[in-house]
C-alpha cells in the first residue's frame, strides 16, 4: 500500500528529477527560514545549500566521467567577478548576471575540454587546476577593474539586511542544478557518463565519443560553478582572489568525496553536515585546511562509498538480519 | 570480401610489433589468429579495431579505408570487439551494460530497451540475475556479458581476444558453440585464441603471427601440422 503510493508518485516526479524523498527534503529547506531564529542561522542555511550546489555539480564530474576539476573554485570566483563586474560597469541587473557568469564559466570550461578530454583525466584536472590559478592572478593583476586585493564590493540583489530572500535564491538555484542534473543522469547522456567513467576504453568499443559525452558533461558541471559563483558575488558584498584558490576547491572536494560519488544528493547532503563544523573552525584559520585533509583521509580509508552509500549498506544489515 | 589489411605495420619507438601483416577475411569466415605470447597478435587487433593508428599499411572495411578511424567510429560501422581482460561497466548492473552497448552502438534500436538487453542476454546464455553488479560477476559470466555488449552494438564484424582463456573443458564446448551461433546470426568473427581445442572446432581458418610478422595461413589442422608453426611455438629441436 504505502510502496504503491510511492511508486504512484515517483514515475512522474522522476521525469523532472526528482523523487518523493527529495521533494520532501526540499519543502523542508523551503520552510526552515520560518523556524529559523536569526538571521546568522539563515546565513549558515544559505552556505551549505550554496556549497552544497558546488558540491553537486563537481559530483556531475568527479562521480559520473571520472574527471576531477581542480579548478572548480576558479571558475566559481570568475562568475562571482563577472556578475559583479557587470553590473560595476554595465549596469546589467544580476538576474542577467549570474546566468552570464554560468555562461562565460561554461566557454572557460568547453576551451579545457577541447584541448584535454581526447587524453586521460589527470590531464583535465591539471588545465583546470592552472586555469584557476591564472585567473586568480588575472583578478590580482588587474586592480583598476577588479581592485585585485583591496576588494571589490559588490551591489546586493535586493535591498534590506534580511538574508530570507537569498535564501529562497540559492534554494531555488540548487533545486534547479539538482533536476538538471538528475535529468541529464536518467537519460541516455547517463549510460554515456558513467561508461566513460567506469571503463573508457570499453566505452569507446562500444561507440560511446569520450571526447563529445565527457566535454557535454564537464560544460554542464562548470556552468553550475559559474552560476553559483555569481550568486555568491551579490550575497557576500565584498571580492577577494582568495575566491578563486585552490583552498576553496579543497572545501568542495571533501564535501563531494565524503557525500560519496556519483549520487549527486550526496554531496547536497554532506554539505549540511560538513558546512556548519567547517564554519565553526573559521577562528583556526590554516588549521581548518589540515583537518580537511585529514577528515578526507579518514573518510577514504573507513569510508570509501560516502554517505550516498549508506542506505545500501543499512538495506544490507537489514537483509543479513532477516536471514 | 568484409576486412582486407594491407603491409600493416605497427612500430613502438624501436619495436616492431607488428611487422607487415596483409590478412583478408571473407564475409561469414571464423578466421583465428595464433602465436607465441608477444608476437603482436593483441597489437595487430588494436590497429583493426582502431585502437592504434597502424604506422603503416592500410585497413579497409568493406572497401572502405577505416586506417586511424577511431574505436568508437568503427563500432558505429559495424566492429565491435571484446578484450582480453574482461572490461565491463563495474558498477553498472549487466543488463546496464548491454542497454548502454544498444544505445551507442550502430544499432539505432528504438524499441523497448530492457526487453531487447534481456534477449541478448538470454541469446549469450548469461544464467545470472540480468540486474547483477558487473563487478560481482565471475569470470564466465563476464566473458558472456563482453559478448552480450558486443553483440548489441549489431556488429557485422566481431573480434575476440582470448575469450576462451580462463575457462574450464567443461565450459568449453558451451562457448565453442555460443561463438558458432554468433557467426551463424551473420556475424563474421576473428579469435585471438590460446586454447587449441577452441582453435581447431570453430575457426574456418588460421593465421599464424610470431615475433610480429605472419609465419603461416591455413586451416587449423594444416597450420598446426606445419613444422614452421611447432617451432615458432615449441623452438628448434636438437640437432
Amino acid at each position: 500500500m504505502k510502496n504503491e503510493l510511492y511508486n504512484r508518485l515517483s514515475a512522474p516526479l522522476k521525469k523532472i528529477g526528482l523523487s518523493p524523498l527529495s521533494v520532501a527534503a526540499f519543502i523542508l529547506l523551503a520552510l526552515f527560514p520560518f523556524v529559523s531564529p536569526n538571521a546568522y542561522i539563515t546565513k549558515l542555511g544559505i552556505t551549505c545549500i550554496m556549497w552544497g550546489t558546488l558540491a553537486m555539480g563537481f559530483d556531475f564530474s568527479v562521480g559520473y566521467i571520472n574527471v576531477s576539476n581542480w579548478g572548480y573554485a576558479g571558475l566559481m570566483g570568475l562568475g562571482a567577478y563577472v556578475s559583479a563586474l557587470l553590473l560595476k560597469f554595465f549596469d546589467i541587473t544580476p538576474w542577467a548576471g549570474m546566468i552570464i557568469a554560468g555562461c562565460t564559466a561554461a566557454a572557460i570550461g568547453f576551451v579545457i575540454a577541447v584541448l584535454t578530454m581526447r587524453m586521460d583525466a589527470m590531464f583535465t584536472a591539471l588545465l583546470a587546476w592552472f586555469v584557476g590559478i591564472v585567473l586568480q592572478n588575472i583578478v590580482t593583476a588587474l586592480p583598476e577593474i577588479t581592485r585585485g586585493a583591496m576588494g571589490l564590493n559588490v551591489k546586493p540583489i535586493f535591498r534590506g539586511a534580511s538574508p530570507t530572500p537569498y535564501y529562497y535564491l540559492i534554494l531555488a538555484i540548487c533545486i534547479l542544478t539538482f533536476c538538471v542534473l538528475h535529468i541529464f543522469v536518467n537519460s541516455k547522456f547517463g549510460f554515456s557518463f558513467k561508461a566513460l567513467g567506469q571503463d573508457i576504453e570499453a566505452a569507446k568499443a562500444i561507440g560511446i565519443s569520450p571526447f563529445k559525452y565527457r566535454t557535454i558533461n564537464f560544460v554542464v558541471s562548470c556552468f553550475v560553478a559559474g552560476l553559483v559563483g555569481g550568486f555568491y558575488g551579490h550575497y557576500i558584498g565584498v571580492l577577494s582572489p582568495n575566491v578563486l584558490g585552490t583552498k576553496n576547491v579543497v572545501q568542495i572536494l571533501v564535501i563531494a568525496y565524503i557525500g560519496g560519488r556519483g549520487s549527486i544528493w550526496g554531496p547536497l547532503l554532506a554539505s549540511f553536515l560538513l558546512m556548519p563544523i567547517f564554519e565553526s573552525m573559521n577562528s583556526l584559520v590554516e588549521i581548518k585546511y589540515i583537518i580537511y585533509g585529514l577528515v578526507l583521509i579518514i573518510s577514504m580509508i573507513f569510508f570509501p562509498g560516502g554517505i550516498c552509500k549508506l542506505p545500501e549498506k543499512v538495506r544490507q544489515i537489514i537483509k543479513d538480519r532477516k536471514k | 570480401m568484409i576486412l582486407r589489411t594491407e603491409n600493416v605495420t605497427q612500430r613502438f619507438g624501436g619495436l616492431v610489433a607488428v611487422n607487415n601483416v596483409s590478412l583478408e577475411v571473407q564475409e561469414g569466415e571464423i578466421v583465428g589468429i595464433i602465436g607465441p605470447n608477444g608476437a603482436g597478435k593483441t597489437t595487430f587487433l588494436n590497429c583493426i579495431s582502431g585502437f592504434y593508428t597502424p604506422t603503416e599499411g592500410k585497413i579497409y572495411f568493406k572497401d572502405e579505408d577505416i586506417t586511424g578511424v577511431p574505436s568508437y567510429k568503427l563500432c558505429k560501422k559495424g566492429i565491435a570487439r571484446t578484450f582480453q581482460l574482461v572490461r565491463t561497466f563495474p558498477k553498472m548492473t549487466a543488463l546496464e551494460n548491454v542497454k548502454t552497448a544498444l544505445i551507442y552502438g550502430g544499432s539505432d534500436f528504438k524499441g523497448n530497451l530492457d526487453e531487447r538487453a534481456a534477449e541478448i542476454l538470454e541469446e549469450v546464455g548469461f544464467a545470472v540475475d540480468h540486474n547483477a553488479i558487473a563487478e560481482s560477476l565471475n569470470t564466465m559470466q563476464m566473458k558472456r556479458l563482453m559478448l552480450a555488449r558486443a553483440i548489441a552494438t549489431k556488429c557485422e564484424l566481431l573480434l575476440l581476444d582470448e575469450v576462451a582463456a580462463g575457462l574450464t573443458t567443461a565450459e568449453l564446448p558451451d562457448f565453442i558453440a555460443l561463438v558458432k551461433k554468433i557467426r551463424d546470426s551473420g556475424v563474421t568473427i576473428i579469435c585471438i585464441e590460446h586454447v587449441m581445442k577452441f582453435i581447431s572446432n570453430t575457426c574456418d581458418r588460421v593465421i599464424v603471427i610470431s615475433f610480429g610478422q605472419k609465419i603461416a595461413e591455413g586451416t587449423p589442422q594444416e597450420v598446426l601440422s606445419n613444422p614452421v608453426v611447432i617451432e615458432s611455438y615449441l623452438g628448434k629441436e636438437d640437432e
